[in-house]
């Protein structure tokens, strides 16, 4: 990596976040506003599912199975799909109208796009409410003697992905009208957004492959859709991808917004790793197979090696984005490490967010990597390892960074200060507490063979009694996390009510500090972070085979993770 | 714009020789990799033209 030293002359103070948005002209704030306020609602409801259940699990409330499964299925249906993919849809016209500098094309269809998205919303959480519950991969064998549910399900989800597919054209064909540089190319950010808006169309076909089967079948209009686990594999790997693309864009573009500061490395390397995402995606999916007793040994020996790439461009954007900040604190002039943590911008809630984006992930990682193990996989997956780790990126790093870019965007658009910008710096950090003791419970559980699956883990009193502090932590962490993220949630909606007398003007990030063009800045921090967290993924997986081999585990995977 | 062709170039070639993988691999019985990631590369294929194209035509409007 050549980040490891730069000069800092690629400092500069360009545009600032309220710039950025406030150039979106009327009609698109709207529809931008109408995809935040939509992405918000499933988000608070995400959230009051997952505190039921995070109470479910810790035993404080007993539904009966049929209510457990239900709230489950409406959790992920809701938090998964509708409030990441409603986010990234309103995320990417937002950046890409942001990069045009002007009125997004194909206005029409982006609005029917929305509309079509909100109708999904609707009839997903309508069926998830009163038919059988299938869980948030709509799998047609829980429904096999209800087809009106998995029609009503896998219909909701395909509504969703012909909308995010509509949003997509209109933010790709806006990026394409945008002005070039003199060789004719994107800024590095435009050619993100292009990827990333090609990829939301490839991940839509996904979600017909995986969907329209079970479709057909429940209109009774095909054959039983006996391919659905394998189907619902390629397009879960697609939906791992995309929302860490989508962070790590949002990073790249927070960055200079927060810092005044260009990506050290340059456009083009920029490029080559936004690029990467997309060459990565395809080979590393066969991990997801894992626990299918058809996959030829050939293809797990592959799989394993493969998955060793997993996190190779989020871990290369990660290294940009830190040494860029690395290059702005030291320019302020400050040494040590903490004198220069503290001249980042940490009373901009955005920052704070994405702080604490920045730090699950690295924590997420780690696990992530002891999950997809081979050997690990088969008898982790369906515990509650999965949850503990999983909600470090779903709550950590991918929503604290779709709520910092909106606490920028959303005064722009609104023309209304941001809610309690104090409180909600805070809020980010409450998060990462309930986080650790959610994370800390649920992968103490995993390791323990605790079923993620089963609501009540009690059996009659045989459960072993070691099971429940740890479930006590999932309980106390997540309904921690899930408030700390409600008050953020309360804070961007309020703030996107546009003001009752007028447009009043939105906050800015507080002054940067003198910036010394001319001082040279070795910024180790993010290689160091990277050698770090190499180490603890190995140290992880060598402690869980030693810790798997000590314990009478009997657990056993039986599907997807 | 040359780069951007490039890497472009690069992604439909990953991901059709992935779908060609599993179109003739004996064993790999995954009719789904097959259409996902093969019409994934026309997709990308076709957004490289398009780049192409509306690149070159706002040259020759400069």
């Amino acid at each position: 990596m050549s980040t490891t030293s730069m000069s800092t002359t690629s400092l500069h103070l360009p545009a600032t976040a309220v710039d950025r948005f406030a150039a979106v002209p009327k009609p698109d704030r709207y529809l931008c506003g109408f995809l935040i306020g939509l992405s918000l609602l499933a988000l608070a409801l995400g959230i009051a599912y997952g505190v039921a259940m995070a109470l479910a699990r810790s035993g404080i409330l007993a539904p009966g199975p049929d209510t457990g499964y239900r709230v489950l299925t409406l959790h992920g249906t809701t938090a998964f799909f509708y409030w990441l993919y409603t986010a990234q849809a309103a995320t990417v016209l937002l950046l890409a109208a942001a990069e045009r500098k002007g009125a997004l094309v194909l206005r029409g269809l982006a609005w029917s796009g929305a509309i079509v998205i909100g109708a999904g919303f609707v009839l997903s959480e309508l069926v998830a409410i009163t038919g059988t519950p299938l869980l948030y991969d709509a799998n047609p064998e829980l429904g096999s003697e209800d087809p009106g549910t998995v029609a009503g399900m896998t219909g909701g989800y395909l509504l969703l992905a012909a909308g995010f597919a509509m949003i997509a054209v209109s933010s790709i064909a806006t990026i394409l009208a945008t002005r070039r540089h003199a060789d004719g190319g994107l800024s590095a950010l435009g050619f993100g957004l292009l990827a990333w808006a090609g990829f939301l169309i490839v991940s839509a076909i996904a979600a017909v492959n995986a969907f329209l089967p079970g479709l057909l079948w429940g209109l009774g209009l095909g054959a039983f859709p006996h391919a659905a686990t394998t189907d619902w594999h390629i397009l879960f790997h697609n939906l791992h991808y995309l929302p860490l693309m989508a962070t790590v864009l949002i990073w790249y573009a927070l960055t200079q917004d927060l810092t005044g500061i260009s990506p050290v490395t340059g456009p083009a390397f920029s490029k080559l790793v936004f690029a990467s995402y997309l060459v990565f995606v395809p080979p590393t999916s066969l991990y997801h197979m894992f626990l299918e007793p058809t996959l030829p040994e050939a293809m797990r020996v592959a799989g394993s090696l493969l998955s060793l790439f997993v996190s190779v461009p989020t871990l290369i954007a990660f290294l940009i984005i830190v040494a860029s900040l690395e290059a702005y604190a030291r320019a302020g002039g400050k040494s040590g490490v903490l004198g220069r943590l503290r001249q980042l911008p940490w009373d901009n809630p955005a920052m704070a967010n994405m702080g604490v984006a920045i730090l699950t992930m690295l924590i997420g990682l780690v696990f992530a990597f002891v999950l997809i193990q081979e050997k690990l996989a088969a008898l982790l997956s369906d515990t509650m390892f999965v949850p503990g780790y999983f909600h470090f990126f779903a709550v950590g790093t991918v929503t604290q960074t779709f709520i910092a870019m909106l606490t920028l965007a959303v005064p722009a658009i609104s023309g209304r200060p941001l809610w309690r910008p104090r409180l909600l710096s805070v809020m980010p950090w409450v998060v990462l507490a309930g986080l650790l003791l959610f994370g800390a419970g649920g992968i103490g559980a995993g390791f323990l063979g605790v079923p993620r699956r089963i609501i009540d883990i009690g059996y009659d009193g045989a459960a072993p009694a070691v099971w429940r502090p740890f479930m006590a932590m999932v309980g106390a962490g997540g309904v921690l996390f899930a408030s700390a993220l409600a008050v953020s949630v309360f804070g961007v909606l309020r703030s996107l009510v546009p003001a009752r007398r007028g447009r009043a003007a939105p906050r800015e990030p507080r002054p940067r500090p003198a910036i010394r063009p001319d001082a040279p800045a070795a910024a180790w921090t993010g290689p160091v972070a990277v050698v770090l967290l190499v180490a603890a993924m190995y140290g992880a997986t060598i402690g869980a085979f030693e810790l798997m081999q000590s314990l009478p585990v009997t657990a056993s995977g039986g599907g997807a993770h | 714009m040359k780069q951007e062709f490039i890497l472009l170039l690069v992604v439909v070639f990953v991901w059709l020789a992935l779908a060609l993988v599993y179109a003739v691999v004996p064993g790999l019985n995954m009719p789904g990799y097959i259409r996902v990631w093969g019409i994934g590369a026309v997709v990308f294929l076709v957004l490289a033209v398009v780049l192409y194209r509306a690149a070159r035509r706002q040259r020759k409007q400069t």
